[in-house]
């Protein structure tokens, strides 16, 4: 199944094509799914939508194949031709203009139930030519908690209410039943109608200009467009697979916990890159897990192809012809990719964000100038909610979002989030926040030594503290990458790990929790997130040493790291150096073999015990263990 | 302030430091002066000569009867470019040091892992806190610590900082413990520079705040420097008026009010272009578009019943300015864009330009790869012996070659269908930065008019209005020194903020009235004390509102007076349909909430009327004849010296109309006319667009299946 979009591509461009229309067309697919992007940035109600960017648009054409995907979130937009058919298939002979569908469920080849995709058929005359989507995920999905990802989900029908392939428009009339019963059965169901209409006038936005560009160009011509625009990137991608070492590449990493009781569960890449392809083969992962960690078949797609889309120039377009190149296995029935009814409530996350980072920590041996240390993978990014009936609230905080990998030549940045988002996403600012909910952001700054150090650095962790003000307020964690930290590569270190915890009104007792573990915050108390930074890259003894005394001066790291990492003699109780004596420092620092990525056991962190104090506690999900007492 | 004075505009670019001086019989004179570095004060200086000397009149008697010199200076802008200002400190909340740092947490082009962080424009270990905490309702819930302030401000001497911007957590709801840090600063370091948020950009979001006042901070020694000496040149020279200063908000401001606000200055360079458009606003309507295209981008802003789209995310070297600014998108299409076919076989241009040096092939200055000027010049559209008014031959040999070495042999097309589809692709790209402004905003504009300045325009305008369903193209006599004609002809402008959350079903409409009624009168009390009678000063309001819930904003405008139920409801009216507009939906169930307060407060000058401009109308003479490509064979068309066309005088295309400052380019159907007072420049009425693009000429590979 994961393979059969197969299209035939000339070597070279076509004859009998012109080519300066093909470059207007394929400026013209750009401006269309640009102008739909931001149509429903700017009118989406939730933060998920208006300011962390956790959606995507794109057009696909009636063969399902995406023509054009901007700026869209990485683990959407190179498997979303699963749903699309899912949902055509589900409609033939019933699709009409002025119909809108949805669906969010992971096994109609959805990404998880968090993401609620909206489709408009595209029509030209009688003629159905494309489908315009967006995939925007939900603040709720009705699940047992308020969060739309829910790590202790046991099936299907405990991580909220399923929507499969629906029409919820009817030639430009609203399916209003259905509708209701969805709104009936999530929390917050004024804001989601808000962010429905956002998604809806994104299709609505893109239907209309594609229409408008088959009346400019004639369909017929926009059409063998299509085939010419496909091709393009199918060639630049060809040729940047052949320049690449051919091999087999393999890595292991471990997921923190499964949700389902597993801790530092593995998972397993194989990576082959034969003469003009690439197949990511997760073979050897875990069994699925029995809670809500398990991917699904379009994040195992997604996970597997993004790394290989920042390998290559920027500037070629993901359309079909490019991510179709790369074929990716995940077994049924693993963590990778899981069985129904398994709830797949984290996929796009957990454990897909290793699986990502895995075949960075494959290849970088390979070609270490494109692939980028190991980065955060959405920890310490809690849901934070609290009141209830129509004075509960609720939000994701992404202001503790974690650092990202660096890589050959540049340093990591801040703020990462996840490998699924690669950073595409926005903060609150701590004004927004407490404008619109009942919390006081005390902390949120850069946490001094938490990231990766090397030639290059991993971009910072960060230290923020939340104190709810009018009522207790719950934590709930959805992440991973605590225990099992982003790797360092090539001689980098990793990222230290980090974790949460709730600290008593009168600091003197914390409890530690893991990053999928919840915790409710009495007032008095705060929460504490502290946030992994990203992998180093390359030796921390070749980075330039005016390079660490600003490192140094600003306190991104510690006097401890510049001499005992960085190699540094430090003559004062400022940032000057001892040239010489930091000269065979750091020479005896190069003479140490290292292996080529860190770490390469279980459970590599050890931020926990160097934090906890006497008094402080630690449980693994005590939400959890509160309601199960 | 009397009316039969001149007016000067002086407005500093890379290359020319452009003079405008409107003279008391309502003429303008134009001139172009090299800009001078380090010191552009010198091209000032010079420049005033010139503009003097050619006016008949010594700098003395010209200044002494100016009553309005407006400046535009990139001085600020160039800062933030070069970043060689001097060491500045921020001192901010407790626990907020890297807001700076953390931006808004988004990371363009993720799929670049070699993208460099834009970094702060203060380093880290210059950004110090200050213990004291105020919240969303501006009640202090902890003291400010002084002596945090105190060790702070240690901590910047030792350091030899010498400007602080103080940006606190909520000083937009109550400025105490900012006014308190700032009381403490100057007193601590008498010879510093200290700028407030609160003061500078009174909004809500801590980092777009925090920016505009680190970036006031950095350029306000070196601004307060230079305009202290622009000011003592005036004054010395008799100079009675208070020089003013272009703002990037589209309207000016005293020195004073400027050093108040350093922010406003940043990125003023295209913000007179509105005001120099709607200087024709008798001729053209009050609907326009104005675009600015030159060597290396393109610059369009919007104007709407005769106002510039305005916006509020306007960034320099990827910081935000967080102030309201005239909306100017740029994109990197111009003369010198280069024409490229990229490796999987698609013909590109630009954002890579040639810039001036080595500039197109066709300057013959080692410029090797092909240019849009080069395709402009094979096409015939540019003649390569009255360029700049022949003060530049160009080589249209080279030209030709370059396009058929780096576009039409790899594309297998010929070199006509080369250059038309590099002129195609620049236009496209600049049709889509125009859409961006307008159609992608919920905008028609076709019924606007195209405004054309820059020397690159009159080639491309034309045909970029046809491509937008626009009917008519006006191209003013200023449009190679646009901005600076649009500083004698700009209104003070000073903008009023208040940050208040509201929600318009829980309004206290007595609350509501007194907040905007409070800023109201602080912008009639600060213009009259400039100077302007009641009758000149005009206020505008705005709110930047959302649904509840919602997290971005969008500024509607509200009726002026008391606010009352009705004109409540008439902004609630206005809101829902400016959403729908732009987003495609609306929720007219819902009430409003409301952010932030603003008003606008301009002072206007009246102008004098030109006196009527006559000569000789007539049917023009063409001075010469080029063959054209316009999508077919090619066609004999008509040169024709704009200076030899008179009021009321018509050119059908296909045609050139050559000037020294630009070159427009008629297409079949299109016709050209001189309203009756010539001083306008000139007006184009724009044959539609076929309802299918034509296709590129291509004898080699045919049209596509």
């Amino acid at each position: 199944m994961m393979s059969e979009s197969t299209i035939t591509v000339e070597a070279a461009p076509p004859t009998g094509w012109d080519p300066v229309t093909f470059s207007l067309v394929l400026n013209r697919f750009q401006a269309i799914v640009e102008e739909m992007t931001l149509v429903l940035e700017r009118s989406a109600w939730t933060s998920i939508l208006a300011l962390i960017h956790d959606y995507s648009c794109a057009i696909y054409d009636a063969r399902y194949r995406q023509v054009c995907v901007v700026d869209g979130l990485p683990i959407h937009t190179t498997s979303m031709q699963l749903v699309v058919r899912a949902i055509a298939e589900a409609f033939e002979g019933d699709v009409k203009e002025g119909d809108v569908f949805a669906c969010n469920d992971p096994y109609s080849g959805n990404t998880h139930i968090g993401d609620l995709v909206v489709v408009a058929p595209v029509f030209s005359g009688e003629r159905l030519v494309f489908w315009s989507v967006s995939k925007g995920h939900q603040l709720d999905t009705g699940a047992p908690v308020p969060s739309s990802v829910y790590p202790r989900a046991e099936n299907v029908w405990q991580e909220g209410v399923t929507v499969p392939p629906t029409k919820i428009f009817d030639a430009g009339e609203e399916v209003k039943g259905v509708l209701n019963l969805y709104y009936a059965n999530v929390r917050y169901a004024g804001l989601l109608k808000g962010d429905l209409s956002a998604q809806i006038g994104s299709v609505n936005k893109g239907a209309q200009r594609l229409v408008e560009l088959c009346d400019e160009y004639g369909t017929a011509e926009v059409l063998d467009y299509v085939d010419a625009v496909i091709g393009y990137a199918d060639r630049r991608m060809r040729r940047e697979i052949e320049a690449m070492p051919k091999g087999v590449f393999k890595a292991e990493g471990w997921v923190d916990s499964d949700g389902g009781g597993r801790e530092n569960v593995p998972v397993k890449v194989a990576v082959t890159v034969d003469h003009d392809r690439v197949t990511v083969d997760y073979s050897g992962s875990a069994e699925q897990s029995r809670g809500g960690i398990n991917g699904t078949l379009a994040t195992a797609m997604a996970a597997g192809t993004i790394p290989f889309l920042y390998y290559i120039d920027p500037d070629i377009p993901h359309n079909e012809g490019c991510i179709q190149r790369v074929e990716v296995v995940a077994p049924e029935g693993s963590i990778c990719n899981a069985k129904h009814p398994a709830s797949t409530s984290l996929a796009t996350i957990v454990p897909s964000d290793l699986m990502q980072d895995l075949v960075n920590k494959a290849m970088v041996e390979a070609m270490p100038e494109r692939v980028p240390a190991g980065g955060t993978r959405n920890c310490n990014m809690p849901y934070i909610s609290g009141g209830s009936g129509d004075g509960g609230w609720g939000f994701e905080l992404l202001n503790s979002g974690g650092g990202a990998g660096a890589s050959h030549g540049t340093d990591g940045w801040p703020l990462c989030f996840s490998q699924a988002a690669l950073g595409g996403m926005k903060i609150f600012s701590i004004e927004q926040l407490e404008l619109l909910y009942p919390v006081l952001i005390e902390r949120a700054e850069i946490e001094m030594d938490s990231m990766g150090m090397g030639e290059w650095i991993g971009g910072p962790g960060v230290v923020v503290v939340v104190r709810p003000v009018d009522g207790p307020m719950t934590v709930i964690g959805c992440g991973d990458g605590c225990a099992n930290p982003p790797h360092g590569s090539l001689g980098g270190t990793p990222g230290i790990g980090g974790g949460q915890y709730v600290e008593s009104a009168a600091g003197d007792a914390r409890l530690y929790f893991s990053a999928i573990g919840g915790a409710r915050v009495p007032v008095g108390d705060v929460w504490v997130g502290v946030s992994t930074g990203g992998g180093g890259f390359g030796r921390p003894e070749d980075r330039p040493v005016e390079k660490v005394q600003a490192d140094l001066r600003d306190g991104f790291i510690s006097r401890d790291v510049a001499e005992g990492v960085f190699g540094l003699v430090l003559t004062g109780s400022g940032v000057e150096v001892d040239r010489e004596a930091t000269e065979i420092a750091r020479q005896r620092l190069g003479q140490q073999a290292r292996p080529s990525v860190v770490p390469n056991e279980p459970a590599a962190s050890s931020w926990l015990e160097q934090h906890m104090r006497a008094g402080d506690s630690y449980a693994h999900d005590p939400l959890f263990e509160e309601s199960h007492e | 302030m009397s009316n039969a004075k001149y007016r000067i505009g002086i407005d500093i670019g890379g290359t020319f430091t452009d003079f405008t001086v409107a003279c008391p019989d309502g003429t303008n004179f134009l001139w172009k002066q090299d800009s001078t570095r380090p010191d552009p004060m010198v091209a000032i200086g010079k420049g005033l000569e010139a503009v003097s000397a050619e006016l008949g009149l010594g700098v003395e008697a010209l200044l002494g009867q100016t009553d309005l010199l407006v400046h535009g200076t990139t001085i600020a802008t160039n800062m933030l470019i070069e970043w060689d200002g001097p060491v500045t400190g921020l001192l901010c909340t407790e626990g907020m040091r890297d807001t700076l740092h953390f931006r808004d947490g988004y990371r363009p082009s993720r799929f670049d892992v070699h993208l460099h962080h834009p970094g702060a424009p203060v380093d880290r270990h210059l950004r110090l806190s200050a213990t004291g905490r105020i919240n969303s309702a501006g009640e202090v819930i902890q003291p400010l610590d002084e002596e945090s302030v105190v060790a702070a401000a240690a901590r910047f001497r030792e350091a030899g900082v010498v400007a602080v911007a103080i940006s606190f957590l909520w000083s937009v709801m109550n400025p105490v413990h900012e006014l308190r840090a700032e009381e403490i600063l100057r007193r601590e370091l008498p010879e510093a520079y200290v700028v407030c948020s609160h003061k500078v950009l009174p909004e809500m979001r801590e980092w777009e705040r925090t920016s505009a006042t680190v970036l006031s901070a950095y350029v306000l020694p070196r601004i307060a420097e230079y305009l202290a000496s622009l000011r003592s040149h005036v004054d010395g020279r008799g100079l009675q008026a208070v020089p003013q200063i272009m703002q990037v908000n589209g309207g000016c401001a005293r020195i004073e009010d400027v050093l108040e606000r350093p922010i406003n200055i940043v990125a003023s360079g295209p913000a007179a272009a509105p005001a120099a458009a709607l200087h024709y606003r008798d001729l053209i309507g009050e609907d326009l578009v104005v675009v600015d295209m030159g060597g290396t981008s393109l610059d369009v802003c919007l104007i709407q019943d005769g106002r510039a789209s305005m916006s509020r995310t306007i960034k320099v070297s990827d910081q935000p300015i967080g102030v309201e600014a005239v909306d100017v998108h740029s994109v990197g299409a111009g003369g010198g864009s280069i024409a490229w076919v990229d490796d999987g076989g698609a013909l590109r241009v630009g954002p890579q330009s040639a810039g001036a040096t080595p500039g197109p092939a066709a300057y013959d200055r080692g410029g090797d790869q092909p240019t849009v000027t080069d395709a402009n010049v094979v096409l015939g559209y540019l003649s390569p012996d009255a360029f700049l008014g022949g003060r530049r031959r160009l080589r249209d040999d080279l030209s030709r070659k370059t396009i058929e070495r780096h576009v039409a042999e790899p594309l297998g097309i010929d070199v006509i269908a080369a250059a038309e589809g590099i002129v195609r692709i620049v236009n496209d790209n600049m049709v889509s930065a125009i859409r961006a402004v307008s159609i992608e905003r919920g905008i028609d504009i076709r019924g606007f008019t195209l405004v054309c300045a820059g020397g690159a325009g009159g080639l491309h305008a034309v045909e970029l209005a046809r491509q937008m369903g626009i009917s008519r193209v006006a191209i003013p006599r200023e449009a190679g020194v646009f901005c600076s004609f649009g500083m004698t002809v700009t209104e003070v402008r000073h903008d009023y903020l208040r940050a208040r959350r509201m929600i318009t079903d829980q309004v206290d409409l007595g609350e509501l009235s007194s907040v905007i009624g409070d800023l109201e009168e602080q912008a009639r009390r600060e213009l009259s004390a400039e100077g302007f009678a009641s009758e000149q000063i005009e206020t505008r309001r705005y709110v930047d509102a959302r649904y509840p819930g919602q997290i971005h904003e969008i500024t509607v405008s509200i009726a002026g007076g008391e606010i009352d139920r009705f004109i409540l409801a008439e902004f609630e009216d206005a809101f829902h349909a400016e959403h729908e507009k732009r987003f495609g939906y609306c929720r007219r169930e819902l009430p409003v909430e409301c952010l932030h307060w603003r008003v606008v407060g301009a002072g206007g000058l009246p102008l004098a009327r030109p006196e009527s401009v006559t000569g000789e109308g007539g049917s023009p003479a063409p001075t010469d004849s080029r063959e054209l490509h316009f999508g077919s064979g090619p066609v004999a068309s008509p040169l024709y010296e704009s200076s030899s066309l008179g009021p009321d005088a018509r050119v059908e295309g296909p045609a050139i109309i050559a000037s020294a400052t630009t070159t427009i380019v008629l297409h079949p159907g299109d016709e050209l006319r001189c309203p009756r007072d010539i001083s306008a420049g000139f007006i184009v009425d724009v044959a539609p667009k076929e309802s299918r693009l034509s296709k590129t000429t291509n004898g080699a590979t045919g049209e596509a299946a």
